[in-house]
Formats: C-alpha cells, sequence, structure tokens
C-alpha cells in the first residue's frame, strides 16, 4: 500500500446489480464472466434485413418487474426494465434505504438511448398504418433521463439525481460524479451506474459506419474487425466505508479515484496519440493517490475496432511504463458485448467481482494478439489472481474519455 | 345505427385493451361496473388523455372537459352510457 495522502474520505460498493447478455444477476454474470462464455448471437430484437451485421450481444430475459403496476409496467422502455431490475437486486442486497432517509440517497445513471427502441417501434406502426395517430409513448419514454426518474419514483430515491450522457464513458462518468457526491458530503448514499438499451438506431449508424464487426468481437486481436454491440444495466449502491463498517454492511470493493478528460480531435476518432485516454488514467491514478505499479489490472475500454485497441494499447504502455507488462489487461466486450452507456457500469462491475473474488476476466474471442504490444491480455481463459488496485477504462464517440480506479476492500 | 348496449360495452372494452396497450387484459376480465381508472384496472391520467382521443376517433363524440370526462370514464356502463345519450342526443 503505497497511497501518501488517501482521498477525503474512503468510498465503498456495498449493493450490486445487473442485467446483461451473460446473465440477470450478479451471480450469473459472475460466473459466465470467469467461464469465459460469450452472449454476442444472432439478433432477434429487430428486422436486421439489409445491415451487414447480424449479431449483437442482446438480453433475452427482458420482462418488466412483475410486482409493479400495470400502468406503469406497459410504459416502460427496454432500458427502464434493465434499470429497474439491476437497482431491484443492488438495493435489496445493500440494504441502504432502510438506514438512510431518501431525500439523502444521490441517483446518477449513465445512458445513450433512453426509450429509442419504442420511439422507432410507435413511428413505424404510424408509418406501415398499423395506428392511426401517434401515441404519447415517445414524449413519455425516449428521452434519457427517464431510466433515472423511474427508478427514483419506484424506489422512492428522493436525493440529488443527475442523467449523463457521454457517449459510451456515460456511466463511467455516473459512477465519478457518485463519488465525487460522497467525497463532498453532499448525501450519505448513491445508486449510481447505466442503462442502454439495443435500438434500430445505434444498430444502424455503427453498421453504417463500418464499425460492427460481422463475427462476435475480438478485442486486441491482429484480425479485429470492429465491435458487437450490447446492452443491459449495471447499477452500484455506493457510501463511506465509516457508514459502510458501522452499520455492518458487506463492502464488495472500494471505489478510489477516477479521471476523465476531452479529446477535442474527431467525431469517432480517438486521438492517434492517446492524448485523451492517458489524461484520464493519469488523472484517475493521481486523483486516487496511486502509483502505476499500485495497479495489478485493467479492464480496457477494448472495443475491437482497429483504432481503438491499438491506441488503448499504446496509452497504457505511456502511462505504466515498465509496469506496463507486468499487467493484466482485458477487454469483457467479446462475452458482454459493447453495451454503450452502460458499458462504464457493466466493466466496473466486473472489475468489482474480479477484484471480490480473486480473479481476471478473459478477453473473450482473442486468438492472435497482436505482437508488438508488450501486454498480458489475458486471451481466452480467465485466471486466479489476488488484485490490488484495478482500473476500468471508457472511451466514447466525440473524444469522451474516463478512468475509474477500484480497489480491493 | 346506435350498438345495442351490449355490444357498445365489448367494443368499449376491446378498445381499452388494444388502445391502451393492456396486455395482461382479457375482454371478460373487465367488470361492466368496475373503476377504470386508479384501483379498477390501474389507468391514470395520461391513459385518460388517450382514451379522451380514441373515443373522439372512434365514435364522433367530444370530451370537452375533466368534469365530463370523470363521469364518462367512471366505468365500462358509465361510458356505454355517455357515448349513447351522445348518440341519441345527434339523432
Amino acid at each position: 500500500m503505497t497511497r501518501s495522502s488517501p482521498p477525503t474520505r474512503q468510498v465503498v460498493v456495498t449493493g450490486l446489480g445487473t442485467v446483461n447478455a451473460l446473465g440477470s444477476s450478479v451471480g450469473a454474470f459472475a460466473a459466465a464472466l470467469r467461464a469465459g462464455t460469450s452472449g454476442i448471437a444472432p439478433l432477434t430484437l429487430f428486422d436486421t434485413a439489409g445491415f451487414r451485421a447480424r449479431i449483437a450481444a442482446q438480453v433475452r430475459d427482458d420482462a418488466p418487474p412483475e410486482e409493479l403496476a400495470a400502468s406503469l409496467r406497459r410504459r416502460l422502455s427496454r432500458s427502464d426494465v434493465f434499470a429497474l431490475r439491476a437497482t431491484a437486486e443492488a438495493l435489496t442486497e445493500s440494504g441502504i434505504t432502510d438506514v438512510v432517509a431518501p431525500e439523502r440517497i444521490g441517483l446518477v445513471l449513465g445512458g445513450t438511448t433512453g426509450g429509442m427502441l419504442r420511439a422507432e417501434e410507435c413511428l413505424r406502426a404510424r408509418l406501415e398504418g398499423r395506428s392511426t395517430r401517434y401515441l404519447p409513448d415517445p414524449i413519455l419514454g425516449s428521452p434519457i433521463s427517464v431510466s433515472a426518474d423511474v427508478v427514483a419514483d419506484v424506489f422512492d430515491i428522493r436525493g440529488p439525481r443527475l442523467s449523463l450522457s457521454t457517449a459510451c464513458s456515460s456511466s463511467g462518468n455516473a459512477l465519478g460524479t457518485a463519488l465525487d457526491w460522497l467525497r463532498l458530503g453532499r448525501i450519505d448514499a448513491v445508486v449510481t451506474g447505466g442503462t442502454e438499451s439495443l435500438c434500430r438506431m445505434t444498430f444502424a449508424g455503427f453498421n453504417a459506419l463500418h464499425a460492427l464487426s460481422l463475427e462476435p468481437c475480438r478485442p486486441f486481436d491482429r484480425r479485429r474487425s470492429g465491435l458487437s454491440l450490447g446492452e443491459g444495466a449495471a447499477i452500484l449502491v455506493v457510501e463511506s466505508a465509516a457508514q459502510a463498517a458501522r452499520r455492518g454492511a458487506r463492502a464488495h470493493a472500494e471505489l478510489v479515484g477516477w479521471g476523465n478528460s476531452a479529446d477535442a480531435h474527431h467525431l469517432t476518432a480517438p486521438h492517434p496519440e492517446g492524448t485523451g485516454a492517458i489524461l484520464a488514467m493519469r488523472r484517475a491514478l493521481a486523483n486516487a493517490a496511486l502509483r502505476p505499479d499500485d495497479v495489478d489490472y485493467i479492464n480496457a475500454h477494448g472495443t475491437g475496432t482497429p483504432l481503438n485497441d491499438a491506441v488503448e494499447a499504446a496509452a497504457i504502455g505511456a502511462v505504466f511504463g515498465d509496469a506496463a507488462s507486468r499487467l493484466a489487461v482485458s477487454s469483457t466486450k467479446g462475452a458482454v458485448g459493447h453495451t454503450l452507456g452502460a458499458a462504464g457500469a457493466i466493466e466496473a462491475l466486473a472489475t468489482i467481482l474480479a477484484l471480490r473474488d480473486g480473479f481476471i476476466p478473459p478477453t473473450v474471442n482473442l486468438a492472435e494478439p497482436e505482437p508488438e504490444w508488450a501486454l498480458d491480455l489475458v486471451p481466452g481463459r480467465s485466471r486466479d489472481a489476488t488484485l490490488r488496485y484495478a482500473l476500468s477504462n471508457s472511451y466514447g464517440f466525440g473524444g469522451n474519455n474516463t478512468s475509474v480506479v477500484l480497489g480491493h476492500a | 345505427m346506435t350498438m345495442s348496449s351490449e355490444d357498445l360495452k365489448s367494443r368499449l372494452k376491446e378498445l381499452l385493451i388494444t388502445g391502451l396497450r393492456l396486455q395482461d387484459v382479457a375482454p371478460a376480465g373487465i367488470a361492466d361496473d368496475q373503476p377504470i381508472f386508479v384501483d379498477g384496472l390501474g389507468l391514470d391520467s395520461i391513459d385518460a388523455l388517450e382514451l379522451v382521443v380514441l373515443i373522439e376517433e372512434h365514435f364522433g363524440i367530444a370530451i370537452p372537459d375533466e368534469e365530463v370526462g370523470k363521469k364518462a370514464f367512471a366505468s365500462i356502463n358509465a361510458l356505454a352510457d355517455f357515448i349513447a345519450a351522445e348518440q341519441s342526443r345527434d339523432a
């Protein structure tokens, strides 16, 4: 332990919840991660005729929670359903709502498409003559802020609420914001994470950009040819370590620090020298008061696109120097897909499970790592390992870079 | 031409289910005197706005304000009576 000046207060994660293509609970997700299974399969959520790519990491178990009133249940977007189910799991486990007043619990979620899928269906029904008028659904369900509204309403969370949308770093920024709120003492607990539903707009858009891989994505592989989209939600309950200890709550991991930065370079491509990625990682380490050699594992953004993986590998080399060769670096996107606005949260959850359970999640579908990268990319199979600190990277279109530091509790 | 009272009630139940997308409800599951909103079928104020449009679209009958809406939307019986009265007034 080399932390010289610890941040003002230690923050820990005391509740976990998820719904994604690998499983509908944290236990199922952890088992699938460790087994190295992939959730990428033919996409059936909508017709893929006309698209180059036909696969995605789709959530199959997508029913709205049965205990909700019928009037609410049928208005929920797919993103809302994922967020509600993950929040229910996280809150039940943490027990935070039994001890902290609703006004002292904050909520900050990331996402990029909200209820777009339902808006698309509403528009299609009208255009195809299946509906004679437009329904109120698009305005009720499509704004990115609605999932947080619904979660707050259902679980009676009345503290500060934010919905963040910074492309694929959205929920990484949500976790960082939650950490800041707790350090500032603005509230006593935060429900944070992200939710994202597959929809035609993102699928068609990434397809048009030739960013989608025709086969399941293979991050960091020499033959990588693009990303595979995914969907789902991950929700964390975070609070001060002191409060968690006082109430006897289980700390799964410590949320140690975070950093973000902007490339100011291009709408889709990362800066060729990785300046933004490097800055975000350095800021995250400084914010956590850690040195590069304190970190044992990086859960990379690792989309499987030729550019991202090359720039990210070089950026890791630049930040970690000699320490890079003894780091484990893996991408979980070959398993759970690229879940866009939920990626930061789902991958932070994977990182928390790695720290807690003592394993390194593999880079699923990686067969031939690029030989010039001197990185341990954990191809194919998970490994047992005791990890002290880990970084979770999220890089979004438009040059939105976020790194979150997590530590063994 | 006006419908028989029973035909009108079954048409209204179908309209509620399809128009408001009540996936878990069957026409037989809606009692004629059951409250439509809140405790009855669990519908809310946004559904009421949609129902106003549906009634106007399918029967050509406008519901001018909340006062009239509250009475007309009390139950399937009330809605059928309201529509029958409006139709006979126009006839």
